[in-house]
C-alpha cells in the first residue's frame, strides 16, 4: 500500500510555501496590460477565476481582462471566498437595476454603514419619495440657479494657483508643471457641493477631510473605522447647523447678489413626508450621502477625462475646436474608465440565472466597469473614442438610452436608482474643464513627474478608481 | 433586455391552488410578488442595526481572516475577533464571524433559524444524488465496518513501518489509517485503495473556493460514479457485510439507492475529524511531554487526551450557517441569507468556559469527557466544539437500540488505534530537532499536522 503514502505525501508537499506558486499563495504575477494572468483551465479549456484576484494589486491596476473572462465564460460568478456574486453583461445589469422589488438595496454591504442610513438603501415607494425630496434640488431650476457659482469657484481655485507651494506648483522657464489633482480636481467638487447645500466658506477644509476619510472607509476596506469616525464628524457638525437652520433658514445668492431661495438644508428643514417634519438624522445621513457622492465621481471624471483626452492629441485638438463636444468627452470618459465601479444588490427570492442558481438574500455585485466593456454593447470597448458611434452622449435618463444602435454607459447606473446627481456632476465637470482648457496653454502631461505604474509604465490606461495625481505642463504666456 | 434574466427574476409559482392575490400589480404597473404567500414589502432602514462608531473594529483588518497567516495559526486573529468583537461584521468577506462559545452553540442549536448548506451545494451538484448517511442500515453497515476493521488496520499500518526505526506519523499513521479503514468498510479491492483515496481525497477538498481543485473535484465524483456503478449492481445482487452493499439494497421513497447516491453519502461525510484528531492528538502529546507520560501511565486517558484534543486543537475550525430569514441576534439584525462563520477553534479558546484555555491538558475538569452528541452541555459542562460530528442526528437519543453516533465511533476508532501505536512502540518519541506545527493546507480546510516525524 505504498502508493496511499506515496500520494497523501504529494497533498501535504506540493502546497507547501516553499513549493508553491506566486500564485498558489495569493501573490499573483504582474501582467501586460490587457492580459490577465493564468489562474488554470477547467477540462474543457474555459479559463478559471480565482478569487484571490480581487484582493490582489494586480486586479486593481488591471481589472479588464479579468472582468472580459466573466463576461464571457461566467455571466454569473460565484465567488465562495467572498460570498458574493458578480454579475458582469450590460443586458443582466441593466435589467436587475430596473427590478429594484427583485433585486433590492437593503443594506448588507452597499456603504458598509460609512455613509449612514441613506436613500441608496432603500427600495420602492420609501426610495422613490426621498429621492423626489432631496434630488430636485440638484436638478432644473435649482441647478440652473447655481451655476453661476460653479464657474466662480473654479476661477477662484485656479487664481489661488500663484500661491501653492512648490510640491504642487513649479515654474521655470515659462513652463508651469501642476498637480491637477491637489491643485483643482480633488477639491472643486466639494467646494461645489458646500456651497450648494450653503455650508459656511470656513468648513471646506474639515469637509475635505472627512470626505476624503469616508471615501477610504467604504466597502469594509482596511480604513472602515476612520471612514465611520469621519461620517460621526460630519454628523455632528450637520446636525448643528440643522437645528440652527429649523430656527433661521439661510439663502442662497445669484450673480447679482440678491437672494435665490432657501439652501438644501433649510428646505429640508422645513420638508413633511406624511406630515411630519423630517428628522434631523434623516437629514444629516443624506447630506453625508451628498457629499460623498458629490466628491468621487466629479473629482475622478475631470482627472480621467484631462488624463485621457491628453493622450489621445487628435481628439484633444477636435475638442479645442468645438467646445461642445466636452459633453462627449464626459461621457467617453465615464464609460472608458468610470471612477465608481458598480454597485451591490440583494435577490429577493431564489433565482436561476445563466444556469448559476442564487439564493434568496445573496450579495450580488452588478459591475458597471464590466458593462461598460462589454463588447456586446461598445465596439472596441477599451478604446477611448469622443466619436464613438455606440454610445450616446445626450443628458443621462432615468429610463436608459438604447436606440438607434447608440446605448448609455453605466457610470451612474439607471433605473429608479440612477444616481441623482449625474445632472450635477456632468455640469461640474464640463463647466471646470472649460475653465482649466481656457487657462491651460499648449498642456501635455509631464511623464517624468507621473507616478510610476508598478511595472515602471507611466501611463496606464486607467484601473480601478481614478489617477491619483495628474502632473501636467504648460506655458504661461 | 435579456429574456433569459426576465424569465429567471419571475417569482417562484405556487402552483394551481395559488391564491390569486399573491400576484398584483403595483403603482405605476409595476409587478409585485409574494414569497410563500406573503407579500413582500419594503423595509425602511431604521429597523436595521448600523455600525455606529463606538463599534470600530479598528483591532482587526478583513483581510488578516484570509490570509496565509491565519492559515497557518488563526487563533491569534480569533481571539481579537472574541475577546471585542463577538459578532464580527466581515465586509470584506460579506460574512459575520461568531466566537464565542455559548453563541456558537446557540446557532449550532437553532436549526428553525439556522440552515446548513452540503457540500454538495457548494458544488453545484445538489441535484446528482442523495445523502443516505442518515439511514439506519447505512448507519449500522458502518458501525460493524468500522468496528470490524480498526484494530487489524491500525496493527498492520504499524507493523509495516515498526523495523525502520522512525517514520512520519502524520502522513504513515494519521492519514493513512482513515483512508484504509475507509476502503475496507467499502469493501473495495485492495489494488483499487490508491486509485480510491486520491479521488476521495480530491472529491473532499474540492468544494471549497479554489477553481482549480473544484475541477478536479467534480471530475473525481466522476470518476467515483464511473467506479461504483457497476461496483453497487454487483453488491445488490450479491451483498455482502459492507457499506455499499447497504447502501444497494436501500429503497426509499425517492427509489432504489444509485452510484450518485453513494457518491454523494461518501462526500456529505468526511474523514476529517478521524484524521485529524489522530494527527492533532499524536502532534499535541509529542509536544507535552508530561502530558504523554500521565498517558502512557494510565491507558484510559487516552480517551481524555482525544476529547482535550479536539478542544485545543479542532481540526474542524468553522462550520458554515446561513441565516432562513431575517432573524435578530446578538443585537443585531442579521438579514436573511446571511452568512455566518461559527467558529469552532474560537469557541474552544472561550475563557469564559475554560480555565487556562491555551493549555493542552488531558482530562481537564471543566471539559465534557463524553460525547456530547449534539448537546453541548451535556453533565451541565461544555464539550469541545467539534464540527460535522456535533450536529444532531435524525435518530433520538432516548431509545435502546439507536444507532451508535458517529461522535462515539470515531472516539473509539482514534483511541483504538492510538493504543495500538502505544502499545506496539513503547519509546515513541518525537525526532530530535524536528519543530512541528499545524496549519491548513489552504485556508479553509483543515487544521492540521502535516509532517510529524518520530523516533522509536
Amino acid at each position: 500500500m505504498e502508493s496511499i503514502t506515496s500520494f497523501l505525501n504529494t497533498i501535504a508537499d506540493t502546497d507547501t510555501d516553499s513549493g508553491s506558486s506566486n500564485a498558489d499563495t495569493g501573490q499573483f504575477p504582474l501582467m501586460p496590460l490587457g492580459q490577465a494572468c493564468d489562474m488554470g483551465h477547467a477540462p474543457d479549456g474555459t479559463p478559471l477565476i480565482d478569487p484571490r484576484i480581487f484582493n490582489s494589486p494586480e486586479f486593481f491596476r488591471n481589472p479588464y481582462p479579468y472582468y472580459r473572462i466573466m463576461r464571457d465564460h461566467y455571466p454569473v460568478f460565484f465567488d465562495k471566498l467572498h460570498n458574493c456574486y458578480y454579475v458582469t453583461r450590460y443586458d443582466d445589469i441593466t435589467t436587475c437595476y430596473f427590478d429594484d422589488e427583485g433585486f433590492n438595496t437593503i443594506p448588507k454591504g452597499s456603504s458598509s454603514g460609512v455613509l449612514g442610513n441613506t436613500q441608496l438603501e432603500l427600495s420602492g415607494v420609501e426610495h422613490r419619495r426621498r429621492r423626489n425630496l432631496y434630488g430636485q434640488h440638484l436638478v432644473g431650476k435649482s441647478l440652473d440657479n447655481r451655476m453661476h457659482a460653479i464657474e466662480s469657484i473654479a476661477k477662484e481655485m485656479i487664481d489661488d494657483w500663484d500661491t501653492l507651494d512648490e510640491s504642487i506648483v513649479q515654474d521655470s522657464n515659462g513652463v508651469r508643471t501642476i498637480d491637477i489633482a491637489r491643485a483643482f480636481a480633488n477639491e472643486f467638487p466639494i467646494r461645489v457641493v458646500c456651497d450648494v447645500l450653503g455650508f459656511p466658506k470656513e468648513s471646506r477644509k474639515n469637509f475635505y477631510f472627512w470626505y476624503n476619510s469616508m471615501m477610504s472607509g467604504l466597502g469594509g476596506s482596511e480604513t472602515h473605522h476612520i471612514g465611520l469616525e469621519a461620517r460621526q464628524h460630519l454628523e455632528d457638525y450637520v446636525e448643528t447647523l440643522v437645528e440652527e437652520r429649523r430656527v433661521r433658514p439661510t439663502y442662497l445668492y445669484d450673480a447679482a447678489g440678491n437672494p435665490s431661495g432657501k439652501d438644501i438644508i433649510s428646505k429640508l428643514c422645513e420638508t413633511q413626508i406624511d406630515g411630519d417634519y423630517l428628522s434631523t438624522e434623516e437629514i444629516t445621513s443624506n447630506i453625508a450621502l451628498v457629499v460623498g457622492g458629490g466628491g468621487e465621481t466629479t473629482r475622478g471624471a475631470i482627472l480621467n477625462m484631462w488624463y485621457l483626452l491628453l493622450q489621445h492629441p487628435n481628439q484633444f485638438q477636435a475638442v479645442s475646436e468645438d467646445e461642445t463636444l466636452w459633453d462627449a468627452v464626459f461621457h467617453e470618459t465615464l464609460r472608458n474608465s468610470s471612477p465608481i465601479g458598480g454597485q451591490p444588490r440583494h435577490n429577493s427570492f431564489d433565482i436561476e440565472l445563466h444556469g448559476v442558481k442564487i439564493p434568496a438574500g445573496s450579495l450580488i455585485n452588478m459591475v458597471d466597469f464590466s458593462a461598460n466593456h462589454d463588447d456586446r454593447i461598445f465596439n472596441d470597448p477599451e478604446g477611448f473614442n469622443i466619436f464613438r458611434p455606440d454610445l450616446y452622449s445626450g443628458k443621462l435618463l432615468r429610463s436608459g438610452y438604447r436606440k438607434e444602435g447608440k446605448c448609455s454607459h453605466m457610470a451612474f447606473g439607471v433605473g429608479p436608482h440612477l444616481c441623482p446627481g449625474a445632472w450635477i456632476s456632468h455640469q461640474e465637470a464640463v463647466i471646470g474643464s472649460k475653465i482649466l482648457w481656457r487657462y491651460l496653454k499648449n498642456p501635455r502631461i509631464n511623464v517624468a513627474k507621473m507616478p510610476k505604474d508598478i511595472d515602471g509604465q507611466s501611463l496606464a490606461p486607467i484601473g480601478l478608481m481614478s489617477v491619483k495625481n495628474l502632473w501636467i505642463d504648460y506655458d504661461l504666456n | 433586455m435579456s429574456t433569459e434574466l426576465k424569465e429567471a427574476v419571475k417569482p417562484p409559482s405556487y402552483g394551481a391552488g395559488a391564491p390569486d392575490k399573491d400576484a398584483f400589480t403595483g403603482r405605476n404597473g409595476v409587478p409585485l410578488y409574494a414569497r410563500n404567500g406573503v407579500q413582500s414589502d419594503y423595509r425602511t432602514y431604521e429597523i436595521y442595526q448600523r455600525e455606529r462608531v463606538h463599534e470600530a473594529t479598528d483591532k482587526i483588518r478583513p483581510i488578516q481572516l484570509v490570509s496565509e497567516e491565519f492559515a497557518r495559526d488563526p487563533y491569534p486573529a480569533l481571539e481579537i475577533l472574541r475577546e471585542n468583537y463577538p459578532f464580527y461584521r466581515d465586509w470584506l468577506g460579506n460574512s459575520f464571524w461568531v466566537t464565542r462559545y455559548d453563541d456558537v452553540t446557540s446557532i449550532f442549536t437553532d436549526e428553525a433559524n439556522f440552515e446548513t448548506r452540503p457540500k454538495r451545494w457548494f458544488y453545484g451538484i445538489e441535484d446528482l444524488g442523495r445523502d443516505l448517511g442518515q439511514e439506519l442500515p447505512v448507519l449500522e453497515a458502518q458501525a460493524r465496518g468500522i468496528d470490524a476493521n480498526a484494530e487489524r488496520i491500525a496493527r498492520e499500518i504499524v507493523e509495516g513501518f515498526a523495523s525502520n526505526g522512525g517514520t512520519d506519523l502524520a502522513i504513515e499513521f494519521a492519514a493513512r489509517f482513515p483512508m484504509e479503514l475507509l476502503a475496507c468498510v467499502l469493501d473495495l479491492p485492495r489494488q483499487d485503495f490508491p486509485q480510491f483515496v486520491e479521488r476521495y481525497w480530491r472529491m473532499q477538498r474540492g468544494h471549497l473556493w479554489e477553481p482549480k481543485t473544484r475541477q478536479s473535484g467534480l471530475q473525481a465524483i466522476r470518476d467515483l460514479v464511473a467506479y461504483f456503478r457497476p461496483l453497487i449492481e454487483a453488491r445488490r445482487a450479491a451483498p455482502g457485510d459492507d457499506l455499499v452493499s447497504a447502501i444497494a439494497g436501500l429503497d426509499t421513497d425517492g427509489g432504489p439507492a444509485t452510484a450518485e447516491d453513494l457518491v454523494i453519502t461518501l462526500l456529505e461525510q468526511d474523514h476529517e475529524t478521524l484524521h485529524g484528531a489522530l494527527s492533532n492528538m499524536w502532534f499535541l502529546l509529542l509536544t507535552h511531554p508530561e502530558q504523554m507520560e500521565r498517558v502512557k501511565a494510565e491507558r484510559r486517558m487516552l480517551k481524555f487526551a482525544y476529547l482535550e484534543t479536539l478542544r485545543h486543537s479542532a481540526p474542524v475550525l468553522t462550520a458554515h450557517r446561513f441565516s432562513r430569514h431575517e432573524v435578530e441576534r446578538f443585537g443585531r439584525l442579521i438579514p436573511i441569507g446571511a452568512l455566518l462563520h461559527c467558529s469552532a477553534a474560537a469557541a474552544n479558546r472561550d475563557p469564559r468556559q475554560y480555565k487556562n484555555p491555551d493549555d493542552f491538558i488531558v482530562g481537564r475538569k471543566d471539559l465534557c469527557q463524553r460525547e456530547p452528541r449534539g448537546q453541548y452541555r451535556a453533565d451541565g459542562l461544555p464539550a469541545g466544539i467539534a464540527v460535522g460530528l456535533g450536529k444532531p442526528t435524525r435518530h433520538p437519543a432516548v431509545p435502546e437500540d439507536r444507532p451508535r453516533s458517529l461522535y462515539a465511533i470515531t472516539r473509539d476508532t482514534a483511541t483504538t488505534a492510538s493504543n495500538v501505536l502505544l502499545e506496539m512502540l513503547p519509546a515513541l518519541k518525537l525526532k530530535p530537532g524536528a519543530a512541528p506545527t499545524l496549519r491548513c493546507l489552504r485556508l479553509g480546510e483543515m487544521h492540521t499536522c502535516w509532517s510529524l516525524p518520530v523516533i522509536f
